[in-house]
């Protein structure tokens, strides 16, 4: 083992050492070598290209027979009306996940961890589980099987009822409650194993504490669980932050249809809407870019606040 | 979990409400899955009535005849395989390499290495460059396309680097001590003592490809290259049947072509099913993996 010495004075830089060390190390780099090139490749050639954001970019021509345009594209985007639409778009539907879609799983973990049956529990959890291995291509078609005006569920729920049945997905408004409940059902189970996780850790002799005090299961829960898990939610809470310009493409792009599409368009969709549907590669681009700055930004404050945290009370 | 008064009445109906409430939201979570698997097995007058919801009604097996005798449908599923299997094994072989030197080396330039990965984590090139440069490499129409788009995820890297710190290290320095490198130390000792770590992220890269409809849609161009997904997105929500020469495709008045629905909820069913088998008996591990990864990620 190498002692790593103390600087005492100048000393001049030891190649020999350095030059021993490496080649000690030589499998580690060995190890690390076609992982970088894969980064390199994969992940960072692509940022390189995201310069045809500043061109008018031929594909055929290349970006020497393209014409550089600097920000025109940008400011092409940001004086659109319709972008600022999009832009509210995926920030509303980003609130709308932090109000319920964050908060569902937190809920659920507080009562599955208050069923005494433990069975029972673990049945539970493993078929709350079940959406999340789910395609969205799949739970898209079951939406669309459920909400059906003429054989879904729900219309049939609501004719029996006496109402006349709704072609819900063709109505702007139920757009993101579409959205969010499909969210909800999708990810709830999975988003309950870090809090189940955090729950197991409470320390038992709290809640004897609280009931020698007199509380109540409600004021156990209120007392003892949510403190508990606190930390937990905070620092979740903070990440989720960071994702909020992001709205995953997969499940809006399927939802999407040309009467809600004012309510539906969000950044993702947008830009492979103008990119790969339009071939419009220098905007699609530029858009991308703009989402990706933004998006960099939320996520260093949201790490930096994370980390505060995560110091003083997580770890 | 909460110390419970048997005696409080208060505290028995909270009791029975929960019950009630767990047992609505299974029946919440299994029902779409139950309602794709009764109308596939049902015949059409009770399907077109809005009959069907947990149990199939008038059994009939026609969506499934239908759909073993379509050879694209097959041919997406063989397709799907691969990119799963072979983006499996080479992703979780790149995973181990990144991770091992993270979790154990001491070398010059680990610093920057370890950045090098995370900062993709925080920023990356996006849908339209990623694209370019596939197409530059001419991977544009080949499943190599969506096996190198998610071969090496960071998140994966980090949470096996923190499994791998979990081995003590006197182990690695020991077989080191008796002569072997480190690729023998990662094959003999590491990997051996992460089983639980790799096939969590083992099973996450194979639903990641399995049920991927984004890197499809961008990157295949061609019917016979197609995955399950653009095959089922394309059957079942844009009902373009045609392309796949679905028998029994019905003639709609407008001129396009409606498959019945009992096709469409078997095809959903069969594109499904492996993943709903396989989880349940990974699920201790990659309940294991997703601690790990929320809390030390």
């Amino acid at each position: 083992m190498l002692v790593k010495s103390k600087k005492t004075t100048e000393q001049p830089i030891d190649w020999k050492k350095i030059r021993a060390k490496i080649w000690q190390d030589r499998f580690m780099y060995l190890m690390i070598l076609p992982v970088v090139i894969y980064f390199i490749i994969f992940r960072y050639i692509p940022m390189g290209w995201l310069r045809v954001a500043f061109y008018d970019f031929k594909i055929l021509r290349g970006f020497e027979g393209s014409e550089f345009v600097g920000l025109d594209n940008f400011r092409l985007f940001l004086s659109n009306p319709a972008f600022m639409q999009i832009l509210w778009n995926t920030v509303w539907l980003n609130i709308l996940n932090l109000a319920f879609v964050f908060t569902a799983p937190i809920i659920f973990a507080i009562l599955l961890n208050e069923l005494s049956r433990h069975r029972f529990k673990r049945v539970v959890q493993t078929i709350s589980y079940l959406p999340h291995f789910l395609s969205t291509v799949v739970v898209v078609s079951m939406i669309s099987t459920f909400l059906s005006p003429s054989v879904g569920f729900l219309n049939r729920i609501i004719s029996t009822l006496g109402g006349n049945s709704i072609h819900f997905l063709g109505e702007p408004q139920y757009f993101r409650t579409i959205m969010v409940v499909s969210s909800i059902w999708q990810g709830i189970g999975w988003g309950s194993i870090v809090y189940l996780s955090a729950l197991t850790s409470i320390d038992q002799e709290q809640y004897e504490a609280a009931v020698v005090d007199g509380a109540n299961r409600f004021q156990q829960i209120l007392h003892v669980t949510i403190p508990g898990i606190r930390n937990t939610i905070i620092v979740l809470l903070i990440l989720q932050i960071g994702s909020l310009l992001s709205v995953g493409f997969e499940r809006v792009w399927l939802l999407q249809n040309a009467q809600n599409l004012r309510v539906s368009e969000v950044l993702s969709t947008y830009t492979f809407r103008i990119g790969m549907q339009n071939f419009n590669y220098s905007l699609g681009s530029a858009v991308g870019l703009f989402n990706g700055i933004i998006g960099f930004g939320l996520v260093l404050f949201s790490n930096h606040m994370s980390k505060r945290y995560s110091e003083t009370s997580l770890m | 979990m909460s110390i419970v008064n048997k005696n409080s009445k208060g505290e028995k109906i909270f009791e029975s409400i929960n019950l009630i409430l767990m047992i609505i939201l299974c029946a919440a979570f299994l029902y779409p899955v139950l309602n794709v698997l009764a109308i596939s097995l049902s015949d059409s007058a009770p399907i077109l009535r809005g009959e069907v919801t947990f149990f199939p009604k008038q059994l009939n097996f026609s969506g499934y005849r239908d759909i073993f005798a379509n050879q694209h449908l097959w041919i997406a599923y063989g397709n799907t395989i691969f990119v799963a299997t072979v983006g499996c094994l080479l992703g979780l072989g790149m995973t181990c390499l990144a991770a091992y030197p993270m979790a154990f080396g001491n070398f010059y330039g680990k610093k920057l290495y370890t950045f090098l990965i995370l900062f993709t984590m925080w920023f990356s090139g996006g849908l339209i460059p990623t694209f370019l440069m596939m197409n530059r490499l001419n991977l544009v129409n080949s499943h190599w396309a969506l096996i190198f788009n998610f071969m090496c995820s960071p998140f994966h890297v980090i949470i096996l680097k923190s499994f791998f710190q979990s081995i003590p290290y006197a182990l690695i320095e020991s077989a080191k001590l008796d002569g072997a490198n480190d690729f023998v130390c990662m094959w003999k000792i590491v990997l051996p003592l992460s089983k639980p770590a790799l096939a969590t992220i083992a099973l996450w890269i194979v639903v990641a490809h399995w049920n991927d409809f984004l890197g499809p849609l961008m990157y295949l161009t061609e019917r016979d290259k197609f995955t399950l997904q653009v095959v089922l997105n394309d059957i079942v929500l844009q009902a373009s049947g045609a392309m796949y020469g679905m028998a029994d495709a019905v003639q709609a008045g407008d001129g396009s072509l409606i498959i019945p629905q009992q096709v469409q909820n078997a095809v959903i069913f069969v594109s499904m099913l492996p993943m709903l088998a396989i989880y349940p008996f990974v699920q201790k591990y990659f309940v294991k993996g997703v601690m790990i990864g929320s809390v030390k990620g």
